[in-house]
């Protein structure tokens, strides 16, 4: 493995972890902002974000996998 | 107070009596307008974001020369999620920064960066003077502007920034006022 590789992964898992941090804050605001305002479109934009937190975690669980596995 | 279906629909911006609530609504308390900033205020965020969306597409040809196809995908799925959460949070940031009429009061809702949440209100007893600010050939064509209430004393002041229709609103808040003060 060259250097190349090693910084391209280390980059990898920093960012899945930095944005998977980054989308629990925002679903978590998200339901504060929720219960300030509710309206017909509150299911969907926590959904939405629900969806976010899922997708960071898959990303995280990849990037983890990159970095140990392959 | 009259309902224009017209005006309620235009990108959920100009809401009258919507079938919202708030945290700090008092009972009895009736909300007449809803306002966000006008769609064409975020032409800015929505233009960037397509201006991402090619630039994806541009990058894929230079990055088959630098990394192997396992990267790429990897470097990929990080610009789209990047793209999605920039899409989103400026979606959110204009959806949950409102301004509400209500029956008692004028209210401010702003959520800074989505994550700093400031209300201001103002009793509509306590409003001394509204000004509207719209200007310029952007601002009239599609009729949107800001609107800033005055209050006696110390309490804080409310803006509405860039909302469609400022005079209508002002005229709202001015009948909700009169018959407040009972003229």
């Amino acid at each position: 493995m060259d250097i190349k590789d090693i910084i391209f992964k280390i980059i990898v898992g920093l960012s899945a972890v930095f944005y998977y941090l980054y989308s629990l804050v925002i679903s978590k605001q998200v339901k504060i902002m929720n219960k300030t305002l509710e309206d017909e479109h509150n299911r969907l934009i926590l959904l939405v974000s629900t969806l976010q937190v899922t997708v960071a975690l898959i990303i995280l669980i990849i990037a983890l996998l990159s970095i140990f596995i392959f | 107070m009259e309902n224009n279906n017209k005006k309620s629909q235009a990108f959920y911006s100009y809401c009258i009596n919507p079938k919202t609530k708030f945290d700090t609504q008092e009972e009895g308390e009736i909300i007449y307008l809803l306002l966000r900033s006008h769609p064409f205020t975020q032409i800015g965020w929505i233009f960037s974001s397509i201006v991402l969306i090619i630039l994806l597409f541009v990058l894929n040809f230079f990055l088959q020369n630098f990394f192997n196809p396992g990267q790429i995908f990897i470097i990929n799925l990080f610009f789209v999620v990047f793209i999605f959460s920039y899409i989103w949070f400026n979606v959110l940031n204009w959806y949950f920064n409102v301004g509400i009429i209500t029956s008692k009061r004028v209210i401010d809702v702003d959520f800074y960066a989505v994550l700093y949440k400031e209300i201001t209100n103002a009793q509509l007893g306590r409003i001394e003077d509204i000004t509207v600010k719209s200007g310029g050939y952007i601002e009239s064509f599609f009729d949107y502007g800001s609107i800033f209430v005055q209050t006696a004393g110390t309490e804080a002041n409310v803006e509405f920034i860039n909302v469609p229709h400022p005079s209508d609103a002002v005229q709202m808040i001015n009948k909700l006022m009169s018959k407040k003060h009972g003229y």
